[in-house]
């Protein structure tokens, strides 16, 4: 009995001392966790969303860190490459909060792999953060109330083409190919939106094919859409999949007067891999150093001195989203996760990506532009107040 | 479902041959394996995605042209490979085909990580003014670039032939597929030639890769793609049969393309499994009778 007491009293000091030493732990830093596309076809995004997550991170741990309780603590960022597997993020974002501890999160990209982070997020009752997931792939999946994403509407920017068309008044035949992956936005934007906005404008859909994400091989669809003579061509593909499907556009002699590839044209490296035949292509955008936005011209000259690369898009909303995470963490003043998912729902405020205020449906949407790859730069050619630069028209002839 | 027009189904096929050929240039480094060293080489798509690197850098920094270079990217890889063989496969031999096997899918995982540490996973394509040009034959057009793959390919693949079947070598090859303890102990050398025959199918593999990434992209993660519809082809043609390889590949190549003009590009890998299924479960010995 005696032991038993001796036992009894040694176990609660042991857990006593166990709580104390977790807490002062706890209290020692802030963990975020990231898992994010590192390597896979998505690992083009991933490097850019690395990037502007750890300088947000940086940022805030050289202002002190993040003012919990009374103390500023400082902050540190976990990430795991989630190699651009839906599973793979699932487990990692396990892994982020029962191994590593994380607080909070921030998200991957594209909607596959955004979402099946974001659903054990949800389910752990866990705040994560993501720009990077078209807002329409994102609602559909749920009514959400751990996760929030800010990014464009694959709306905005399904009907961006045929709005920049209108709005330049470019002249076609009226015909339209639309080649989409089947994943969630491309079947959205290229099963959907493209052909009701294409019937709305007075344009015929001649050819409208899907493809699972991994094929390499488009001889026969690229045949079909040049057989339909159609001057206008929509590609929603990932990066991959874009540059082998513009080197066979132009092995087929086949060049169209308007070429959008979404996704796949967006990273630096399609312009890299494609040469000239990059030239001409369109790819939806939401953001640009030129923007009047706080910081934006800064953060691209920081990536561009810090990596010797060209910057990109994702840099900027990769970076607000830390931002709108920590600022949430600041202002719930604690760590308790209802709180700080509270203090985001509250977010109104001017980032690098321009104005973020969250929705009913935890979504807050970027307006799209139209970028265009001209000489191996990615120059904004629409709407026509933002664009720093002038449309090319038609899809140069590949040589 | 309605039909594309005539000249796209028949554009589709003709590249769909031509194509083939590339793909039993891949297949054939494989299937040598298989067939000679019982070697199931998992790690033959991350070989194939090696010769597209060594071929970019060649192209990017000494301005090698790809196919001027096929044969220097196979010497290098086929040099690469031997020690490889001598530290992980030659200490394995006749202890089963599940250890070379398991020691070849960590080989793989390994290779995949270094190219993607030292190259970065950025898609790459190697450019050439032929892979983009289109190549008009009457009503039919097909990239040039396939038809450059085919006759390269069917000439290497000839090549392989008639060292496998005139040569000192071949001899002892076939010697060594056929029973290697036989063909030791009247003096063949049966490491050296499975070092030889692992170098060999490497290059193959280097090779086809140059092929591949002059016509699509690639990354360090392209390889299982064209390991999985490799193995289809070799099964198709016959373990360790060169000219089966080669019909297999074409008809690979062709039949794929008929699944993607009816069903559509996506469906061309499907239609690869299904034959590879049909094949083991039909005619497991290959479509084409006999061995190299």
């Amino acid at each position: 009995m005696n032991f038993q007491y001796k036992l009894t009293k040694l176990s609660t000091a042991v857990c006593l001392l166990a709580g104390v030493v977790a807490s002062a732990h706890a209290a020692d830093e802030i963990v975020i966790g990231a898992s994010i596309p590192l390597s896979g076809p998505l690992a083009g995004f991933g490097m850019y969303q690395k990037w502007g997550y750890e300088t947000a991170v940086k940022d805030q741990n050289k202002a002190g860190g993040i003012l919990v309780d009374g103390k500023k603590i400082p902050v540190r960022l976990v990430i795991r490459d989630d190699k651009t597997d839906p599973n793979v993020t699932a487990g990692n974002t396990e892994s982020l909060l029962s191994r590593d501890n994380a607080i909070a999160l921030l998200g991957s990209c594209t909607p596959a792999l955004v979402n099946a982070g974001a659903l054990v997020a949800e389910r752990r009752k866990v705040p994560i953060v993501a720009g990077c997931d078209p807002l329409g792939a994102f609602r559909s999946v749920r009514k959400w109330n751990y996760a929030w994403v800010m990014f464009f509407d694959e709306g905005d920017l399904a009907t961006a083409p045929f709005r920049m068309m209108s709005d330049y008044g470019i002249s076609t035949n009226k015909k339209v190919a639309i080649l989409a992956d089947n994943g969630p936005d491309g079947a959205v934007v290229g099963g959907k939106i493209w052909p009701e906005t294409a019937k709305g404008g007075g344009y015929t859909v001649e050819q409208n094919t899907s493809f699972p994400t991994d094929t390499q091989q488009f001889t026969s669809m690229v045949a079909q859409a040049k057989s339909t003579g159609a001057d206008v061509v929509l590609v929603d593909a990932i990066p991959p999949q874009a540059i082998a499907m513009r080197k066979q556009m132009a092995s087929a002699g086949f060049s169209p007067k308007v070429l959008v590839m979404e996704k796949g044209a967006e990273p630096e490296f399609f312009a890299q891999a494609t040469g000239k035949l990059a030239d001409g292509v369109l790819v939806g955008g939401y953001w640009d150093p030129s923007f009047p936005y706080p910081g934006a011209a800064d953060l691209a000259k920081r990536f561009e001195s810090d990596t010797k690369q060209t910057q990109s898009q994702h840099i900027a909303d990769s970076h607000a989203a830390a931002q709108v995470l920590m600022d949430a963490i600041a202002a719930a003043g604690t760590l308790d996760r209802e709180k700080i998912n509270a203090a985001i729902a509250k977010t109104n405020k001017n980032y690098v990506i321009g104005p973020v205020k969250f929705d009913a449906t935890n979504t807050s949407a970027i307006p799209i532009t139209l970028m265009q790859w001209q000489s191996g730069k990615a120059v904004v050619v629409w709407p026509k107040d933002r664009a720093n630069g002038k449309l090319l028209f038609p899809l140069p002839e590949a040589k | 479902m309605s039909l594309p027009n005539f000249e796209v189904i028949a554009g589709s096929l003709a590249s769909g041959l031509l194509l083939g050929g590339s793909l039993s240039l891949i297949a054939l480094g494989l299937s040598i394996s298989l067939g000679v060293m019982r070697l199931v080489n998992l790690a033959h798509g991350e070989l194939l995605v090696c010769g597209a690197y060594l071929s970019y850098f060649l192209l990017n920094y000494l301005g090698i042209d790809p196919i001027l270079g096929l044969p220097l990217v196979g010497a290098m890889v086929a040099v690469i490979a031997l020690p490889f063989h001598r530290l992980l496969i030659a200490p394995l031999a006749g202890k089963g085909m599940e250890a070379p096997m398991m020691t070849m899918f960590g080989f793989s995982i390994i290779l995949q990580n270094l190219m993607l540490l030292s190259f970065s996973a950025d898609t790459r394509t190697i450019e050439a003014s032929y892979a983009t040009q289109p190549l008009a034959m009457g009503p039919v057009t097909v990239p040039k670039i396939y038809l450059i793959g085919f006759f390269v390919s069917v000439a290497l693949v000839w090549c392989v032939h008639m060292v496998v079947s005139r040569t000192a070598f071949g001899r002892e090859l076939r010697a060594s597929s056929g029973d290697p303890g036989a063909a030791a102990t009247l003096g063949v050398d049966v490491r050296r030639v499975h070092a030889i025959t692992f170098s060999m199918g490497a290059a193959c593999a280097a090779m086809g890769g140059i092929l591949i990434g002059t016509a699509f992209s690639f990354t360090p993660s392209t390889g299982a793609t064209y390991l999985l519809i490799s193995f289809a082809i070799v099964v198709l043609g016959g373990v360790g049969n060169i000219f089966g390889t080669l019909v297999a590949g074409i008809a690979m190549g062709v039949l794929q393309s008929v699944g993607a003009v009816i069903l559509g590009d996506g469906y061309r890998d499907l239609v690869g499994l299904i034959l590879f299924l049909l094949a083991l479960a039909l005619r497991p010995g290959g479509i084409v009778s006999g061995r190299a």
